[in-house]
């Protein structure tokens, strides 16, 4: 049953009219919805009863797009038409992927500006456009849960993601037709869920490791305000790297070296997370693996050899604690709680290694897979305004310093990593030749101090600076990075004040006009979906509205209406009750209203006559 | 009778006012909804309605207009926390029918 | 919220080098509370960025004024002193301590106990550092022109002081990185 907030006065909503919203994990393994329903923050299962849809999307042909565990089985046999771990990819440019590590099975073009598509059957797919087609899945979930459209959602990334990931993954929400109130720290949503804002202060680790990314975060917690004092972790290290590395165990036991094909390596990779899974209960698995053309390879995997092959690691994992503690300024013995987030939390040798690191066991009480979307949905419930009178407060820090590339190929720090945000900073440029005009101006994120180690964020150029002598103009640039961590730049010219325009190209993202471009493709298809949506929605509330009409009739229409009265709301109700079953969403919302102006001297009549009812017996002045 | 809180709900509406910087106490009503029932109101008060009756119980004014006091008559307004979340429930001696949500009921 | 005030008078402090820190970072939590733009997730656009706006402001203070030396920097400024063009003169003795010091932190990856030798570093620059900011406080505290300009230098002083211990940390990064 769901419990009442209090409302502004005369901000009331309708029963059964709360602003809909969900908080979606977008997963590099596997991906996640929740809402707040009936007062309480669940994740949504699939018509199956699963909670976590793989994050695979196969292009089964040109026009068939299929998402989840159904693509998941095709992976092994159509690895260059199904996509997993996509979130590698978003935000990323093609140099970044050959580094990446692991032989990925797909084959790429580079596209204008450097970002990556892959190519199906069905084209050249964008990381955005796959990542979208997730999204698509899940929000339609939420939808069909809640009966309705969703007001917005919340959508989590590492906290560790830079401007061009965060950027591109709040390409894919727009692509997917969804309004993104917040992007959200993963890291934070599980600080949320655990409800720690409601906890005594103190400061709190947040171990958060995933299918294919870590992040560390530290969090101080003050009378219900979560500050995040330092993040850090790694973008390309999780879960996945443990099975890699148990399945190149494998292959190397097996005699089998480099350069195999990726069907047969899907195939071990699969046996190397069966294998580490079955070893959080036992001490060692045999192992029976299917080598192709009637080969197998027989042998038993034990904890200890599994340890020393994860190890290495984990102790990654850990440096990157000692270097977000170190940031914060604090030492391990200091942090009063770590949450355990991510399905690899669930090896016994990450929550040993993590427990040894901070001398203290870690939380584990909420199921690590969904305690992300779970701490979404509640913020997004905050964020849709159904819970105006919440105090929690998010405040995030900027995870990369931002700065601008100088002579030389060195980096001028603009915003420097973990300032909280939102934040802006100004930064004064002059011309360095008579009469020049324009100026361009490339910003980069990282911690190094060579350009060419930091990623590339945005090229611009400024354009209209009044014609000068040398070092006259002074061209102010101003840096602002929101609270979803996102940048944007403006510029001014101060002398004359004349308002430089300033074009920004995220080096990896999409262009706007590309994502406008998709979005005009996608519409035949949107189109379809709002009408089927519609109808849904209107079948769902003609139902609701039918059931408690029928029980209140029965109690008490006798009483309260005259024959003709009845008569004439008994056909309104069956006239409603058959437009319901046909696909014309006009007419059953005209059939309700009709029905609801049929009722409405039925529904005064039973209010007032609870009244009477609360009455009899009493004197009148008790009601005064 | 009259209309009572509970010492948590009395604690929670005491510190969302003194939050929220302003307002007088909280009302409490309900309203028609649909074709059959009735829903709750829980909204912050700022001002008085001519033939509202105000309560005071722990510390906390209490504000209803007279036609929705008939419904309320004896209820008393809980803070309950259930496990991720928290808010206010009427337990009210006059609800018979109440929709699984709690949002509406019928009298 | 009026946007032009100084730092101080935006969080309702006095103008002193010894603010109150936690009050500092309660005011901090109040102000964010009101502004920040998840409060206006469903706002028109319009409201959206003034928040925005004022969210920037109010980190952009806070980050200042927490901050001991850029709170001593701001308040300079505050008196009409721009650092930059302060005339600029330290005192030589400080100059070869600082030298002495740097030379200090170079022979650390060196020594037969680095961490040990990076602790003892790191302290000195900590007491030294510590020092001007008790120095500072009684400057800013009598305020009078030959206060301020014996401030400006101390201000000098720690600006130096700061950068070699961002350096130090810099080695202890690496040091705990090779193990």
């Amino acid at each position: 049953m769901a419990l009442l907030q209090i409302a502004e006065p005369g901000q009331s909503a309708a029963p059964h009219q709360h602003r809909l919203a969900a908080g979606i994990d977008l997963g590099t393994t596997n991906s996640l919805v929740a809402v707040v329903r009936s007062g309480r923050a669940e994740t949504l299962p699939d018509e199956q009863g699963r909670h976590l849809l793989p994050s695979v999307v196969r292009y089964a042909d040109a026009d068939a797009v299929v998402v989840g565990h159904e693509a998941k089985a095709m992976a092994a046999a159509d690895p260059h038409n199904t996509i997993a771990s996509v979130k590698r990819l978003i935000g990323r440019g093609i140099a970044d992927i050959k580094t990446l590590g692991g032989r990925l099975p797909y084959e790429f073009e580079a596209a204008e500006g450097g970002m990556p598509r892959i190519l199906t059957r069905a084209g050249a797919k964008s990381p955005v456009e796959v990542s979208a087609a997730i999204l698509e899945v899940l929000a339609r979930r939420a939808e069909q849960a809640l009966g309705g459209e969703l007001a917005g959602v919340v959508i989590t990334v590492p906290a560790y993601f830079d401007d061009a990931q965060r950027q591109a993954t709040k390409d894919a929400a727009r692509l997917a037709g969804l309004h993104l109130f917040r992007l959200l720290n993963e890291p934070t949503a599980a600080a949320v869920a655990y409800g720690l804002d409601r906890r005594a202060e103190g400061l709190h680790a947040v171990y958060d490791l995933g299918g294919g990314t870590f992040d560390i975060s530290i969090l101080r917690l003050n009378k219900g305000v979560f500050e995040v004092l330092s993040t850090g972790g790694d973008s390309a290290l999780g879960g996945d790297d443990f099975d890699r590395a148990v399945a190149h165990w494998i292959l190397e036991q097996a005699g089998l070296g480099e350069g195999q094909d990726p069907r047969l390596l899907r195939r071990v990779l699969a046996d190397a997370c069966a294998a580490k899974e079955a070893l959080s209960e036992a001490g060692a698995v045999p192992l029976d693996i299917d080598l192709g053309e009637g080969r197998r390879w027989q042998g038993e995997l034990d904890r200890e050899t599994f340890h020393g092959l994860v190890d290495p690691l984990v102790s990654r994992t850990l440096s990157a604690c000692r270097r977000a503690l170190r940031d914060a300024g604090l030492r391990p013995g200091e942090v009063a709680d770590v949450i355990m987030v991510g399905g690899s939390t669930r090896v016994p040798r990450v929550r040993e290694r993590v427990a040894e690191f901070f001398g203290i066991p870690p939380l584990v009480d909420l199921d690590p897979d969904r305690v992300v979307a779970m701490g979404a949905a509640l913020q997004a419930d905050v964020l849709a305004g159904n819970r105006p009178d919440s105090d929690t407060l998010l405040l995030d820090v900027n995870p990369l310093s931002l700065g601008i590339e100088t002579l030389g190929g060195l980096v001028e720090r603009i915003i420097p990593r973990n300032t909280t945000l939102p934040v802006a900073r100004a930064q004064e440029f002059t011309t360095f030749k008579d009469g020049q005009t324009a100026m361009a101006i490339h910003v980069v994120q990282g911690e190094r101090d060579l350009v060419q180690d930091c990623r590339s964020l945005a090229r611009f150029e400024l354009r209209g600076i009044p014609p000068m002598v040398a070092g006259a103009a002074r061209i102010r640039v101003t840096f602002q990075v929101d609270a979803d961590g996102l940048l944007s730049v403006s510029a001014r010219e101060q002398t004359r004040g004349v308002e430089a325009r300033v074009e920004v190209k995220p080096s990896y993202g999409l262009a706007d006009s590309e994502v406008e471009r998709m979005l005009r493709e996608s519409l035949t298809h949107a189109e379809d979906d709002l009408a089927a949506r519609r109808l849904r929605e209107e079948q769902v509330e003609a139902a609701r509205v039918l059931e408690s009409l029928r029980t209140a009739l029965a109690e008490d229409g006798e009483a309260l209406l005259e024959p003709d009265e009845r008569a004439a709301i008994d056909a309104a109700a069956e006239r409603l009750e058959t437009l319901a079953a046909g696909s014309d969403p006009e007419a059953i919302h005209t059939a309700l209203k009709t029905l609801e102006r049929t009722c409405a001297p039925y529904v005064q009549r039973r209010m007032d006559a609870g009244i009477q009812r609360a009455m009899a017996g009493r004197r009148v002045s008790e009601f005064d | 009778m009259g209309i009572s809180l509970t010492p948590s709900a009395a604690e929670h509406v005491s510190r969302f006012l003194e939050n929220r910087g302003k307002g007088i106490g909280l009302r409490l009503g309900v309203r028609t909804s649909g074709c059959s029932g009735m829903a709750y109101v829980l909204e912050f008060a700022d001002e008085l309605q001519e033939g509202d009756r105000v309560f005071e119980d722990k510390g906390v004014k209490v504000i209803v207009d007279p036609k929705s006091l008939i419904y309320l008559e004896g209820t008393e307004l809980d803070y309950t926390r259930e496990g991720l979340n928290e808010g206010f429930k009427f337990n009210n001696p006059n609800a018979r029918n109440e929709c699984g949500c709690g949002e509406s009921f019928t009298a | 919220m009026d946007l032009t005030r100084d730092h101080f008078a935006l969080f309702g402090l006095d103008r002193t080098y010894d603010l109150d820190v936690q009050a500092l970072h309660d005011r901090y939590r109040e102000l964010q509370r009101v502004v920040h733009p998840d409060r206006y997730a469903s706002a028109p656009d319009q409201e959206r960025r003034l928040a925005m706006q004022e969210a920037v402001r109010v980190n952009e203070a806070f980050q200042v004024l927490k901050d001991p030396l850029q709170r001593a920097v701001y308040l300079l400024g505050l008196h009409g002193i721009d650092l930059d063009r302060a005339n600029a003169r330290v005192d030589p003795a400080f100059l070869m301590e600082q030298m002495e010091l740097r030379e200090a932190l170079e022979a650390v990856p060196a020594a037969a106990d680095p961490h040990t030798a990076l602790e003892a570093v790191l302290e000195r620059i900590q007491a030294a550092i510590e020092g001007l900011q008790g120095r500072l406080s009684g400057l800013f505290a009598r305020g009078d022109e030959a206060a301020l300009a014996e401030a400006v230098e101390g201000v000098r002083r720690y600006q130096f002081l700061d950068k070699l211990r961002q350096e130090a940390e810099g080695v202890e990064a690496r040091l705990e990185e090779t193990g």
